[in-house]
């Protein structure tokens, strides 16, 4: 989802992914805002985003974390995965349907 | 691939020690600001903003752990800090930590630098290429000669001419290469030097020898197949060795002369450093020479002996091949080459034939002979050593329960405070690792020394000889199993005290235990202390076992007198003499040496008794029945100068010994022991009876004069009856009819060794001989000078050295043993001071707590000494053949070792006991 966000929105810290994270689900997802640092953390050591200080929107210093290629490659086989996977189980609940009739 | 680079990244975290915390100080401070920021626009007050904004980030302590895990690598880490925390700990306890240290080292030492002899002798490779590949002729190694066309259960040596005919025939091997298994000593000198001839040890290889093992030279080039030709100009390849150590590593030998036995031969190139042949042994050859070249120093050559088999096999298969079927190939050929030999084999042999077969077996490791040799013996010592590291073991072991006891306090709290017990447990093993592995590291050093020590004294090296290749100095297989040992030692000798530092209950412990009488954890200890007593009872008994076997070799009755004797060894060989001038040359040498004041008496043989070589082979007796092929009729012999049996102190039973009346033109004698008698005449008289050497048709050759009383000539053998001996006048030469009227066995007359006998209370001085050797030849090398009594003494060389060895460990488990029990007692009497304070307000006098301290300790060493004298039993089986005739179950140094072992127990847990019955009541009640 952190690397969605950045393909989509660009560079950004991690406020700002928490927030865009919390706005696309709609405030269903609610975990803490915190435990967002070692995820990314955790992605920088696997080389998938870089990140660099900038100014924030009101003029502080702030983590600015951007995708880098690798990431961009990681994000496409992940949502290629993932739609897979949920087309599989969306098959398997319509199936589930027509037999039910 | 990602893994990969996230590892590396907190690998590199870890290494730098990077701590990113105000990065992520700055960060969540950042994230809250813009979070209440927020919330302040959605309208709530400043303070509840804040607030919210926290509650929705989350606990920010773990958020943060969680974020420094996942940094840094946690299990390096925490390791690094184990480590860091043990380094201090032990610090701090400096006399614990070196004895610890010094008591692992011993045993490591012991057994690494045991483990080094048994990797050089047992386990390694020739250093060739892809020793794999090689393949040898025959299951068990043998030696020398075999004659005739049949052997005893497997073809395993060869003619020259059988050599040939598998190696033009086998398909399967790419090079099948000879050599001799006996080593010759040839007298050399440098072309056109004026130095004396010097003996070295050379080899005869065929020509594609060094192809076969894939050796290439370091200087020069090696033999090809053409150097290997009867009409080839001689060629020689000499050892790094020689040429470095001898020559200086001067280029200009390659292609210079040498006179090898007085013939010319070049060398024509230099082998690579670490080549020791195709045999381990402990004079590896200096000299390579063709094996055409035989005849043209052999004056008795074996080369185109057809039937006489003296040559061992070694080939290099080609890749793919199936060993199996080569063997399979092979078997059809010796038959083969049999059947064309079918006229010249005798009936016996005939009936033999369908039996005749022969093995191939994995070569890699060469001839194996020093194997066999050593096998046992290295055995023992490998377990002997084993046996000191487990009591090493068992005496860290309790050294660490004790101080796990005296930690535990600490413990508790620590637990009491949240440390997880996986956590202790690591800590505790951390610390035992790191002393073993400190024990280790000074065990290489002891270890290194050691080998030495015993290469030294196993092997001694004559000055200007080479030296048994082994090297004492490490090789990457040992310091793997030097750090494997270091490892499972103390992960073997921490586990228990790790495991049991976590079985304590914080309350238990933090309530106040030194009020306590139950004495937990003691068993283990006590365990370990009848476990070590055990076990010492098996070296102290091994090693009575071994001295004494020795001391029964060393002051047996050889029957022999060894008093005011030297032996002077000679090599006319090597001066250039030829077999018919030799008889001239000893009447000189005896009279110039006969002329040194307080000599008594001189005489010359091939062999002294005791030398280590002998002569021997089959003999035939006159009018006796043709043997059959299962009769022994093999007698040992020597060749002997006038007086001969005087001045070795070999008394004559009957008749006489050899004297000045035996020489070339008077009728041919022999001299008989009582073992030849026994065996070949039985009831008979042997005086005036005739025997030969040289088949049936020769036995009229020597006419009985005298027998001798039986002496040991042998130095193996000696638990058995004295073998069959005959004495023959050097002087007189055997000439054979059917072998062309030509000389047999001319080799021996060759005289080695010169007995001379002083006087009593002369002295002889060493450079008078020389001197007098000189004054005949100052060319005649004098190859060793030493008493008879040294001579003897120095066949049980490697007795001794495992009599010394294993003795030396036995006091070594004594020691170790003797301190696990001090260690034990004391540290009980030390956790019972309380109650023994109480006991004693209560009534109880010195002797009481004196005596129960005592009972305490007798209890455990006798359990111990019960146990070990079953596998005491043991071991003397396993020891065995090294015994020599001597009871392996002897119940008097089984009784004795328990008896020393015993009593030094015992004295070890006086020290404690008298320090118990010495408590002051009062002062043991207010403690604590």
């Amino acid at each position: 989802m952190a690397l969605k966000t950045l393909d989509v929105l660009g560079p950004l810290h991690g406020y700002g992914i928490a927030r865009r994270i919390e706005q696309i689900s709609g405030d269903l997802l609610t975990v803490n805002q915190g435990t967002l640092y070692p995820v990314l953390l955790k992605l920088e050591q696997e080389g998938a985003i870089a990140s660099a200080w900038g100014a924030s929107e009101n003029n502080r210093r702030a983590r600015f974390y951007r995708l880098t290629r690798d990431g961009r490659k990681q994000l496409r086989a992940e949502t290629r995965d993932w739609k897979q996977s949920a087309a599989i189980i969306g098959r398997f609940f319509a199936a589930k349907a027509e037999d039910l009739r | 691939m990602r893994a990969a680079r996230r590892l590396l990244r907190r690998l590199v975290n870890t290494a730098m020690r990077r701590q990113n915390d105000e990065r992520l100080r700055e960060e969540f401070e950042e994230h809250l600001a813009l979070q209440t920021a927020e919330n302040l626009r959605s309208g709530l007050p400043p303070l509840e903003a804040r607030r919210q904004a926290v509650l929705k980030f989350g606990a920010v302590e773990g958020i943060k752990e969680e974020y420094r895990d996942q940094q840094g690598l946690l299990f390096l880490e925490t390791m690094l800090q184990d480590t860091r925390h043990t380094l201090r700990r032990l610090r701090h306890a400096p006399a614990f930590t070196i004895t610890t240290v010094l008591t692992l080292a011993l045993g490591i030492g012991a057994t690494t630098s045991i483990f080094t002899l048994v990797h050089a002798v047992l386990l390694k490779s020739l250093a060739v290429a892809n020793p794999g590949e090689l393949y040898r002729l025959g299951k068990e190694p043998r030696c020398c000669y075999e004659n005739g066309y049949s052997q005893e259960k497997e073809f395993s040596m060869v003619s020259y001419d059988l050599y040939k005919y598998l190696r033009d025939n086998t398909t399967g091997f790419s090079e099948l290469a000879a050599f001799p298994a006996i080593e010759p000593r040839f007298g050399v000198r440098r072309s056109g030097s004026s130095e004396a001839a010097q003996s070295y040890p050379g080899e005869f290889v065929s020509g594609n020898y060094f192809s076969m093992f894939g050796i290439r030279a370091y200087a020069g080039r090696v033999f090809t197949p053409d150097d290997d030709r009867a009409d080839a100009p001689p060629a020689a390849v000499m050892s790094y060795r020689l040429w470095q150590q001898r020559y200086g590593s001067d280029p200009s030998v390659i292609g210079s002369v040498f006179n090898l036995d007085e013939k010319p031969f070049t060398v024509v190139g230099i082998t690579p450093p670490g080549f020791f042949g195709d045999t381990l042994r402990s004079t590896p050859p200096d000299f390579f020479l063709p094996l055409t070249a035989e005849p043209l120093i052999e004056s008795d050559a074996d080369l185109n002996k057809v039937s006489l088999h003296w040559l061992d096999l070694i080939g290099r298969i080609r890749p793919g091949a199936n060993p199996a079927s080569i063997e399979a190939e092979m078997r059809v050929e010796l038959k083969q080459w049999l059947r064309s030999h079918w006229g010249e084999m005798s009936a016996d042999e005939r009936a033999k034939f369908p039996e005749q077969t022969l093995f191939l077996s994995p070569g890699g490791a060469g001839i194996i002979s020093m194997r066999a040799e050593y096998e046992h013996w290295l055995q023992i010592l490998m377990t002997v050593s084993a046996f000191v590291l487990l009591i090493v073991c068992a005496n860290v072991a309790n050294l660490m329960l004790v101080r796990g006891m005296e930690r535990r306090r600490q413990t508790s709290l620590s637990m009491a405070l949240g440390a997880q017990a996986p956590r202790l447990v690591r800590q505790a093993l951390t610390e035992s690792i790191l002393l073993s592995l400190s024990g280790g590291a000074a065990g290489l050093a002891i270890a290194l020394a050691g080998t030495r020590l015993i290469l030294h004294f196993a092997f001694p090296t004559v000055s200007g000889m080479p030296g048994i290749p082994i090297s004492a100095s490490p090789s990457m297989p040992v310091l793997l199993f030097a750090f494997g040992v270091s490892l499972l030692t103390g992960m073997a000798f921490g586990i228990a005290p790790a495991w049991m530092a976590t079985r304590v209950d914080p309350i238990e412990a933090l309530r106040g235990v030194s009020r306590s009488t139950a004495r937990m954890g003691s068993l283990p200890r006590k365990t370990l202390v009848v476990f070590q007593a055990a076990l010492s009872v098996i070296l102290l008994s091994a090693s009575g076992l071994l001295t004494t076997a020795l001391h029964r070799l060393e002051n047996q009755d050889l029957g022999l007198n060894q008093d005011r004797r030297t032996v002077v060894n000679i090599e006319p060989r090597l001066a250039g003499y030829r077999p018919e001038q030799l008889t001239l040359l000893y009447r000189r040498i005896h009279d110039s040496l006969s002329s040194i004041p307080g000599v008594s008496a001189v005489a010359l043989c091939t062999y002294s008794p005791q030398n280590g070589n002998q002569w021997g082979g089959r003999v035939w007796v006159d009018g006796h029945p043709a043997p059959g092929p299962n009769d022994d009729n093999s007698a040992f012999w020597d060749r002997v100068t006038a007086g001969y049996f005087d001045a070795v102190g070999n008394p004559i039973v009957r008749g006489r010994g050899i004297t000045e009346q035996d020489t070339s033109t008077s009728r041919h004698v022999a001299v008989i022991n009582e073992a030849f008698a026994r065996r070949f005449f039985k009831q008979q008289d042997p005086i005036g009876e005739h025997f030969g050497r040289s088949g049936m048709g020769a036995s009229r050759q020597y006419e009985i004069v005298g027998i001798a009383k039986d002496i040991r000539n042998l130095t193996y053998n000696l638990d058995k009856p004295t073998d069959p001996f005959y004495f023959l006048p050097e002087a007189q030469h055997d000439v054979s009819p059917d072998a062309g009227f030509t000389e047999i066995s001319p080799g021996s007359h060759f005289l080695h060794d010169v007995v001379m006998v002083t006087k009593p209370g002369a002295s002889l001085a060493l450079a008078q001989v020389r001197q007098a050797v000189a004054s005949v030849d100052p060319n005649l090398p004098i190859t060793a000078l030493h008493t008879l009594r040294e001579q003897v003494a120095a066949q049980f060389t490697q007795q001794r050295l495992i009599a010394n060895l294993t003795s030396f460990f036995g006091a070594l488990a004594l020691i170790l043993a003797s301190i696990g029990v001090y260690g034990v007692m004391a540290y009980n009497v030390g956790s019972r001071t309380s109650e023994i304070g109480v006991r004693m307000a209560l009534g109880a006098n010195r002797s009481d707590v004196f005596a129960l301290i005592l009972r305490g300790a007798l209890a455990l060493i006798s359990f111990g000494l019960l146990l070990g004298i079953p596998l005491a039993l043991a071991a003397g089986r396993f020891l065995g053949s090294q015994l020599y005739g001597i009871n392996q179950y002897d119940p008097m140094i089984i009784a004795m070792a328990i008896l020393v072992l015993g009593s030094s127990a015992l004295t070890a847990a006086l020290i404690p006991a008298f320090r118990a019955s010495s408590i002051s009541p009062l002062q043991a009640l207010r403690a604590d």
